[in-house]
């Protein structure tokens, strides 16, 4: 089994590297395909040590090596098979495949191909290292380089220029990574110091001496290191206020957007919460403000995206809604659902974001919802394929969506957290909304894109049939609930609802449905048969606000970045300059004043010198006598 | 050999002299072999030295001045041994970079010379000889700066001089006193360090003896407020000298503080904790923010070496070992990365003689080896991990986390703007289209620059990756400092904040 633990983590690593040595030169379609053969290889071990996990209910436990080890903190590179980190393994390196293999076809153009798989596999890797690891730093290794790669594959166009935030709001690939990284490094802070609280309460960041020992820790301990922990989960999993980056990085290309922005990176902060959750257990303040905090983004993030006319930045809206989904359900201690509605999450989102690449393929890169329409005519697969992604988003029976977004309603329920549940209800309907608002204004009605001259093709084949899989598991997943859940809660703590939920469920069900079907007949009846624009509404203060997404962005730049560079400047043509380095001047100059006066003294003049020496005896007595006076 | 540390010394001075009676064709040949060998030499002494052992090794001692006790004392531990190393290392690699064409001969000649001075630093264990070696690097580097700087060279040279004889000719006087206090208590001379470490001072006297070896040290960091030199030394010095001064000279200061402040006044050093980490501080915080002000690329690594500085500053005092190993790791890290970085901003500066950023921009379209090479190296300086840079920032601010953890969230968000000033270079200078006509037609990196880098690249994903080798036996000479200052100090301030790990109270490494 080591073997295999091997395997899965290291051949997504031997990718980047054969990807890499072909970094810089053009096109080699091999590249490609031996990348996503290794990737493929990683899935079917990660397969395998999950039927393993499955079968034995053993965890797979290998120390590769020593990492740091400095006074008393040891840390080695070690990695776990459990049932958590296997369920992750196989959604990770699954929708990795896929996404590899889809670039084959979706980059074919782009002179940079083989600089993108290299990224991408190494992407693949710090992932698996993430969600693998049997340490927190092991974990924090896995955290930043994912950020890395995220950065990297952001800003993949970097030649392209800075533009003003009216023409697009993300300025240009290069100043969206940034902005990715340094708000994820806001939020590594807090987890570091997360881990500097266990570390010295517990003396070792192994998962199992840690889980061992945080019940006999004293509460505020245990708080600070939960909500520590948590805020570095908000800046990977984009929670408010660190969530304007994810939207902004949609400026990377779009299996990037599918791969990371959507199933696996962004999903970093849940699977640390459902690691954690011995921990977050214990929290139930902490875990409290995670569900609320989560059910607010939920419907935060979901009004931004009905007003939105970015193909993609409405899908990365739906994202981070979803994450507010999955951080609800982990704050009320349903982390077994959490996980569920993250797995069934990474497969129809990756899906849903790969039918956008193949319209921005089709349609040369054109993002707007308003210049499109019509496109079933000819994207019929494309179509098929976002349409069961949104029905599964919407949640609509029988696909996965409806199983997992299902549970984390009803478990609000059963907290008896009713403002939660409301909202998430609310928010199931809002979701409907804006995904088939989306789908019908890109596939149905006029065919808009005419008046610009786009002539729209399909996508090559070999990708639609790579993307079956996802499509199927969309439609299919949410029938392995029970198993999943059978499997889980070996590890994790299982969840049930309580008698009363569990009687008036049906009913629960019905009014979540009612709003979703409510959500997408609403969407019909306005966009179905073509865009019909509405000034007013357009130009009403609302509709303005959620299409500025509440100006948070802009308040950001306004308060926050243009301070500091503002501040910055100060700090050195002022302070430095004119404050610290002119006195070291000052005192130089000064001493070298007082050598040139004082020179002037030695005149060799006889009488001069008896001048001064007179003076210089007369103030010896003065002080000797002021001492004898002070000391007698 | 047994006195392989003179040996490490004086070879390249003694190479240096024998370099006047070459011609200046073979000049940067003859240099380049003379480092290669020292630096082989230098492998050697890692190879040879006994990791199980904390204390000194390799010791000699050849009497100088008996009457006074002042002798030629050289010894290595765990701590000063990877600093030779990257001493050697970074001299060697400094050589095979250099662009310089003018009077080649005398720069080989005065970077022997210099080679001599910092490995004798670093191997002192008189404090006599450790201050004529820390005072003798004084000129090699005044004369790199005056003879091959920039336009202002003269100016920042003397500034440089004065500013940092200054601090240490205080500490000096700091020196003589602690021999005098050793003679009035034992009746001999002596100026060992080891004999030093022994005496148990009055609070007030360490006081007052910290403080006069403070202001040696902490010029030379350079500790906030007292950086100024640096920027100007840097802005007008040649890449080779650059590299050296932020890669080896300012390490002499940190150094001197685990060498000399901390062993010997254990309870001076833990009553400066708050003080100096809130300069340690200042200098994080404030340098980040100056750096991301700067227009000139050569400016932002510059004030970046301060802020990185500070890092390496709370670790010494965070009195664990943890903090300590840390802080001593981070020195080596900062050494090659800064190093590094400042060896990149000579490679575009040779070519475009500017180092104004907006003079840049698309770089990575014209020099994609360039960019990658400067990508890792930015990623090395922002701390990510499985890079060099990590495994120092990380234990530092996990040690410091136990004396003070809101100090810790302070220092700490250098992780966040040492980010922010390092991608806003790299977005500036090698993002976005190539807009300057000179840059269209740039070269990327030549063979001799590739291979001066490459080293060092594997330098920082080994170390990240493996750090063991090194951190073991620094780890070891640090846990047995801690038990020898928790045994030897005198408050109980102190006895309760000097931390020694359990493993090596129960390992009974004590010695």
């Amino acid at each position: 089994m080591e073997g295999l633990v091997y395997i899965a983590l290291f051949a997504p690593f031997a990718s980047s590297l054969f990807a890499a040595l072909f970094g810089m030169t053009e096109r080699k379609i091999f590249v490609g395909i031996v990348a996503s053969t290794l990737l493929a290889t990683a899935f079917i071990a990660s397969a395998m040590l999950a039927f393993y996990v499955h079968g034995t209910g053993n965890a797979v436990h290998v120390t590769m090596m020593d990492w740091i080890s400095a006074g008393d903190l040891h840390i080695p590179f070690g990695f776990i098979v459990d049932q958590v980190s296997v369920t992750m393994m196989v959604v990770v390196t699954l929708v990795s495949t896929i996404v590899h293999i889809y670039s084959i076809g979706y980059m074919d153009h782009d002179k940079s191909f083989n600089r993108f798989f290299s990224y991408l596999s190494a992407f693949v890797f710090s992932m698996m290292i993430l969600v693998m690891s049997d340490n927190f730093a092991g974990l924090f290794i896995g955290w930043e380089g994912v950020g890395v790669c995220s950065w990297l594959l952001i800003g993949f166009w970097y030649h392209k220029p800075d533009v003003s935030r009216e023409e697009n709001p993300s300025i240009s690939p290069s100043w969206a990574a940034n902005e990715a990284f340094i708000m994820n490094r806001i939020a590594d802070l807090g987890m570091l110091i997360g881990l500097f609280i266990l570390y010295w309460n517990i003396g070792s960041l192994q998962y199992d001496k840690v889980f061992a020992a945080v019940p006999f820790l004293d509460g505020t301990v245990l708080n600070a290191a939960a909500l520590a922990l948590f805020i570095g989960a908000m800046g990977k999993s984009a929670q408010f206020p660190l969530h304007t980056w994810l939207t902004d990085a949609m400026e990377g290309p779009t299996p990037v957007s599918a791969l990371i922005h959507a199933a696996t990176m962004v999903t970093a902060g849940v699977f640390l919460v459902i690691r954690a959750n011995p921990l977050f257990s214990l929290t139930p303040e902490v875990s409290y403000f995670i569900a609320a905090l989560g059910t607010f983004v939920a419907f935060f993030a979901a009004s931004m995206a009905l007003v939105n006319r970015d193909l993609k930045r409405i899908i990365a809206f739906s994202t981070l809604s979803q994450l507010g989904y999955m951080f609800a359900a982990a704050g009320l201690g349903a982390y077994w659902i959490a996980l569920f509605h993250l797995a069934a999450h990474a497969f129809f989102k990756a899906l849903l974001f790969l039918g956008a690449g193949n319209v921005m393929h089709a349609m040369h890169d054109e993002l707007d919802i308003f210049k499109m329409g019509g496109l079933k005519k000819v994207m019929k697969w494309t179509y098929l394929y976002m349409g069961i992604a949104s029905l599964a988003l919407a949640g609509i029976p029988f696909f996965a969506g409806f199983f997992s977004k299902d549970a984390i309603i009803e478990t609000a329920w059963n907290e008896g957290t009713i403002v939660l549940w409301a909202i998430l209800v609310i928010t199931a309907g809002m979701t409907a909304f804006y995904s088939f608002r989306q789908v019908f204004l890109t596939f149905e009605g006029d065919e808009r894109y005419k008046k610009y001259g786009i002539h729209p093709h399909e996508m090559y084949g070999y990708v639609l049939v790579a993307m079956s899989p996802l499509a199927i598991l969309a439609m299919v997943a949410g029938f392995g609930m029970k198993g999943f859940e059978h499997f889980v809660t070996k590890l994790l703590p299982d969840y049930h609802m309580s008698e009363h939920t569990h009687h008036i469920a049906w009913f629960l069900g019905l009014v979540v449905l009612a709003f979703a079907v409510g959500g997408i007949v609403l969407a019909y009846k306005k966009y179905y048969h073509g865009l019909k624009r509405d000034e007013q509404l357009e130009n009403s203060w609302y509709y303005k606000l959620l299409a500025n997404q509440y100006y948070i962005p802009v308040l950001y730049e306004e308060f926050i970045a243009k301070p500091y560079a503002m501040i910055s400047n100060a700090m050195w043509t002022k302070v430095d300059m004119k404050i610290v380095d002119a006195t070291v001047d000052g005192i130089a100059k000064f001493l070298y004043k007082t050598g040139d006066t004082s020179r002037k003294m030695q005149t060799g003049n006889l009488s001069n010198y008896l001048n001064w020496m007179a003076v210089g005896a007369v103030l010896l007595l003065v002080v000797a006598a002021i001492s004898a006076a002070a000391i007698g | 050999m047994d006195n392989i540390l003179s040996v490490l010394i004086f070879f390249p001075a003694i190479a240096g002299l024998l370099g006047f009676v070459v011609d200046k064709k073979s000049a940067r040949a003859y240099g380049i072999t003379v480092a290669t060998i020292e630096f082989l030499l230098s492998l050697w002494l890692w190879f040879s030295f006994d990791t199980g052992n904390a204390g000194m090794q390799f010791v000699e001692m050849i009497p100088l001045i008996p009457d006074f006790g002042v002798n030629f004392y050289l010894g290595v531990d765990g701590i000063s041994l990877f600093i030779i190393l990257m001493t050697t290392l970074m001299t060697l690699i400094g050589m095979v970079s250099m662009s310089i064409e003018k009077d080649v001969k005398n720069m080989i000649i005065t970077l022997l010379f210099l080679e001599m001075t910092m490995v004798g630093v670093f191997v002192a264990l008189d404090a006599i000889v450790f201050y004529l070696f820390w005072e003798l690097s004084l000129v090699p580097m005044l004369y790199i700066i005056g003879a091959w700087g920039g336009p202002l060279r003269v100016y920042a040279a003397v500034k440089f001089f004065l500013y940092t004889f200054m601090g240490s000719l205080v500490m000096l006087v700091g020196m003589l006193f602690v021999a005098y206090v050793y003679h009035s208590l034992t009746g001999v001379w002596s100026f060992a360090i080891t004999d030093w470490y022994a005496l148990v001072l009055p609070v007030n006297y360490q006081l007052w003896l910290f403080a006069a070896f403070f202001l040696g040290f902490a010029i030379k960091v350079p500790m906030f407020p007292f950086h100024t030199w640096l920027p100007y030394a840097h802005g007008q010095a040649p890449t080779i000298g650059s590299v050296i001064l932020a890669a080896v000279l300012l390490k002499m200061g940190t150094y001197g503080f685990v060498r000399f402040s901390l062993p010997m006044f254990p309870d001076a050093s833990v009553m400066m904790i708050t003080p100096i980490a809130v300069l340690a501080i200042i200098m994080i915080i404030y340098t980040a923010m100056v750096a991301y002000a700067q227009k000139d690329m050569k400016q932002v690594i510059a004030y970046s070496s301060v802020s990185h500085m500070g890092i390496i500053m709370i670790g010494i005092f965070a009195m664990n070992a943890e903090g300590i190993g840390g802080s001593v790791f981070q020195m080596l890290s900062h050494g090659i990365v800064s190093g590094a970085l400042f060896m990149l901003v000579g490679i575009i500066y040779d070519r475009r003689h500017t180092k104004l950023m907006s003079e840049f921009g698309g770089l990575a379209s014209v020099m994609p080896k360039y960019a990658v090479i400067f990508g890792i190296m930015l990623m090395a300086s922002v701390g990510l991990p499985l890079t060099i840079g990590f495994v120092g920032e990380f234990l530092v601010l996990l040690g410091f986390y136990e004396i003070s953890p809101v100090m810790t969230v302070l220092a700490g968000t250098s992780i966040i703007i040492g980010a922010v000033y390092m991608l806003s270079v790299y977005k500036k200078s090698f993002f976005g289209p190539v807009t300057k006509e000179e840059n269209k037609t740039l070269k990327d990196l030549t063979p001799r620059e590739t291979w001066s880098l490459i080293p060092l690249v594997a330098i920082v994903v080994w170390l990240g990756v493996y750090p063991k080798p090194v951190l073991d036996p620094i780890n070891k000479s640090v846990n047995a400092m801690l038990v020898f200052m928790e045994e030897k100090a005198i408050t109980a301030e102190a006895k309760d904040i000097i931390k020694v790990p359990q493993s090596a109270t129960t390992a009974g490494e004590v010695k």
